[in-house]
């Protein structure tokens, strides 16, 4: 029965819910407490020990209700008004044949089901797989024996072999039709989700520029899950960080309410250094794509950042920081767009006057402890690139990042002038896939 | 040797009966998991809104299976010292006092410093042991030689640190204080944990439990739990409580009423001698199931049609 358990755990993770092994081992338990004999029970318990929240709990029922279905091979209309005497001309060696012709609901189910383990069904992974899974489990039952019997009765020339025959022909038909619909749900089962995974998987390395509309929202949720990630892990690491040697100073100061005496020692703490980011954006359309998933990447690890200072610009520059603070980033972007009260202009993209804007009025927000990204793809439209403003951010910050939409097979090439900026960027990156930009921020949070 | 918890709960049913015996009303997947709890000795994890009766389900069990029930309320800045263990201090600095005198006597017997700090590593643990150790909750519950009921009220209110530092008592029944070794427990106690889902639980901590959802329950069950709890109702008041309680329960509100409050509303109307829920005495209890201003001002507008509606 354990297989059978074992089979379900994978179903359940198929359809979503996240199943470690300790938890199959205690729905192993808590079914050999519980017992196979009530189907509600069972279903309890594994919701139990299997489900975390109420919505993989949901998910983990309909599973279970979907797995533990057994309205196969019902009964026939057609079939059903025929007599179950065996029939004479018959050889019946054949238990498949007998199992059929007494229509032994319980019995036919039961070999299917031990053929279909027999074929690992639960590997089940294509649609183009269903067919032959169909076939082999259809072999294993001793389908062969039925055809090979169909032919014999072919052969003898009687009014009684050819009704044997049709009837053995509709029983063959009721018997393949059965064991497809098993397959089909058994794929539902097992491979129903692995079409999303793959296409989850690939989203992470598609061109951002490429992507379509309707991935987006899939794109928000695994964004979601990577900054969970991100959060979960350097939070702990944080935690870690935050012990230190022996303060002595300070226990002695303690301690004098002690008479002196040691009681309560305390710790040196470390400083908890949390980057402070300025992030200049090229809004410019080549670009756009790039720069909002960055900034729905950044906005979602406020814990790790102490502060982000947000500047975009395509013909000049501006501060946006307020309206990404008090709005989900995407309203935030069609309103930068819409220009509504923000006085950007959209024209033709000007690194050099964009970047002297900013060293002109923000300059201060740039001190040693920032780490200024910039995003862009450099394209100034053949114009003077006068790399000295760069210079001047670079001389004040931590570090200066550069990241790339392009591939750098093209930096450089045409009006890129990112060659002239090169002296003034402690690394540059090449930044349009998800990867990319989850990389780059990991990297950022480690310091 | 059977256990305590064996013996009450020998069968679901038998949870199910015990639980009623100390007014406790359960579904039947509330006592399959208290079954299931007791027989894999593992906590259970409860969830669900405010007021169901998260906290209720561990103080009844305990109340069933007649143990102590230990209670540790969770909240922000919560640490080891406050729910583990913590070192008298008081008590360490007087005895230090009281047996300076001794001390004197032993180290200056000895002819060097060297004998001195020998004699005294002889007795220096003295101080870090039992007698000095001010057991919290959770130490608390290991030393029960009966076993008991360990409550960890709201769990999701305290810190990650200390949701990490659980982990350990979860899954193993064990603690490590540094100054003694590790601590194992007498009788394992049964754990619940409750949390009204403020924040996210970590995994570990998820993977240690059994899960268990209470959410609303049926109309059905819901009568049989004011029956219980406010025995003096009349069965066709409760018919109506229940009911406008449940309609209550589907408008867009804040705070959606719970058990509690409608075993609360139907003491009132015990207490104001109600026979039938009419639209002004609904209009003049309100506050007590509605907790908000808005919601309140919500259901006002509604009570001739609510009511109308319970009391068919």
């Amino acid at each position: 029965m354990e297989r059978v358990l074992e089979d379900f755990v994978t179903a359940a993770r198929t359809a979503g819910v996240r199943i470690s092994i300790s938890e199959t081992l205690d729905a192993v338990r808590a079914v050999k407490v519980v017992g196979y004999r009530d189907r509600a029970l069972l279903k309890d318990a594994l919701a139990v020990s299997m489900a975390k929240t109420a919505g993989e709990k949901t998910i983990l029922e309909d599973c279970f209700e979907r797995f533990f279905t057994f309205r196969l091979f019902a009964a026939d209309p057609d079939r059903a008004s025929k007599n179950t005497d065996m029939p004479s001309l018959l050889q019946t060696e054949s238990s498949l044949v007998r199992l059929l012709m007494e229509e032994d609901r319980a019995g036919l189910i039961g070999a299917m089901t031990e053929a279909a383990r027999l074929e690992n069904i639960s590997q089940i992974r294509y649609f183009t797989q269903r067919s032959l899974f169909a076939l082999r489990i259809l072999g294993r039952m001793g389908a062969g024996g039925l055809d090979g019997q169909i032919q014999n009765l072919g052969r003898i020339d009687t009014p009684a072999a050819a009704a044997e025959k049709a009837r053995l022909e509709s029983a063959k038909a009721y018997l393949v039709d059965n064991v497809r619909n098993y397959v089909q749900s058994q794929y539902d089962l097992f491979a129903r989700n692995e079409g999303e995974r793959r296409l989850e998987s690939e989203l992470r390395l598609v061109k951002l520029s490429n992507l379509e509309q309707r991935y987006f929202a899939r794109i928000h949720n695994i964004i979601q899950r990577m900054v969970k990630r991100l959060n979960d892990l350097h939070s702990r690491r944080r935690k870690a960080a935050r012990r230190g040697v022996l303060d002595f100073k300070r226990t002695l100061r303690e301690n004098i309410s002690y008479q002196g005496m040691l009681f309560a020692p305390s710790w040196k703490r470390k400083k908890i250094e949390r980057p402070q980011i300025v992030v200049i954006c090229d809004i410019s359309r080549s670009v756009l794509r790039t720069v909002r998933f960055l900034l729905l990447f950044l906005y979602g690890l406020n814990q790790e950042i102490a502060k982000i200072r947000t500047f975009v610009f395509c013909t000049n520059l501006v501060e946006v920081s307020e309206i990404l603070g008090n709005s989900p980033v995407d309203e935030a972007l069609a309103r930068i767009q819409g220009g509504t009260n923000i006085p950007l202009i959209m024209g033709r993209t000007d690194y050099e006057r964009s970047l002297g804007d900013f060293r002109r009025d923000h300059i201060a927000a740039v001190t040693r402890k920032t780490t200024v990204l910039v995003l862009g793809d450099a394209r100034n439209n053949y114009n003077d690139p006068h790399p000295e403003n760069l210079k001047a951010i670079y001389e004040r910050c931590k570090r200066l990042i550069w990241l790339n939409p392009e591939v750098p097979a093209f930096w450089g090439s045409g009006d890129s002038e990112i060659s002239h900026y090169k002296p003034y960027y402690t690394m540059i990156k090449e930044c349009n896939t998800l990867e990319h930009i989850e990389r780059l921020i990991s990297a950022l949070v480690r310091r | 040797m059977k256990s305590r918890y064996e013996e009450q709960f020998a069968s679901i049913d038998a949870v199910l009966g015990n639980l009623r015996d100390v007014a406790y009303i359960a579904n039947r997947q509330m006592a399959m998991t208290v079954y299931l709890a007791c027989r894999l000795e593992k906590p259970i994890l409860v969830e669900g809104p405010a007021g169901v009766g998260k906290t209720e389900l561990a103080k009844a069990t305990a109340a069933c299976l007649q143990l102590p029930l230990i209670r540790l309320q969770c909240y922000e800045g919560l640490d080891e010292s406050k729910a583990l263990y913590e070192w008298k201090y008081g008590k360490q600095l007087l005895y230090t006092q009281l047996l300076k005198d001794k001390m004197d006597d032993i180290i200056s017997r000895g002819n060097g410093f060297k004998t001195a700090m020998d004699k005294l590593h002889q007795y220096d643990d003295i101080f870090f042991s039992w007698p000095f150790l001010e057991p919290r909750p959770l130490l608390k519950a290991l030393q029960e030689k009966d076993g008991c009921v360990l409550l960890i009220d709201e769990i999701d209110k305290s810190d990650d640190e200390f949701e990490a530092f659980l982990l350990e008592i979860l899954s193993d029944f064990q603690v490590s204080v540094p100054e003694i070794g590790t601590v194992q427990a007498i009788t394992k106690p049964l754990v619940f944990l409750t949390s009204n889902n403020t924040r996210e639980l970590s995994e570990a901590l998820k993977r240690r439990c059994l899960h268990l959802y209470i959410s609303f329950p049926e109309a059905a069950l819901e009568r049989e739990i004011i029956r219980r709890r406010v025995p003096d109702i009349s069965e066709h008041l409760t018919q109506q409580v229940v009911n406008f309680i449940h309609d209550v329960r589907k408008l867009d509100l804040k705070k959606v009423p719970s058990i509690s409050e409608t075993i609360d509303w139907a003491r009132v109307l015990v207490i104001l001698h109600a026979e039938t829920l009419d639209p002004a005495l609904v209009r003049d209890t309100l506050n007590i199931f509605i907790k908000f201003e808005d919601d309140v001002g919500v259901v006002a507008e509604k009570v001739h049609q609510l009511t109308a509606m319970a009391v068919k």
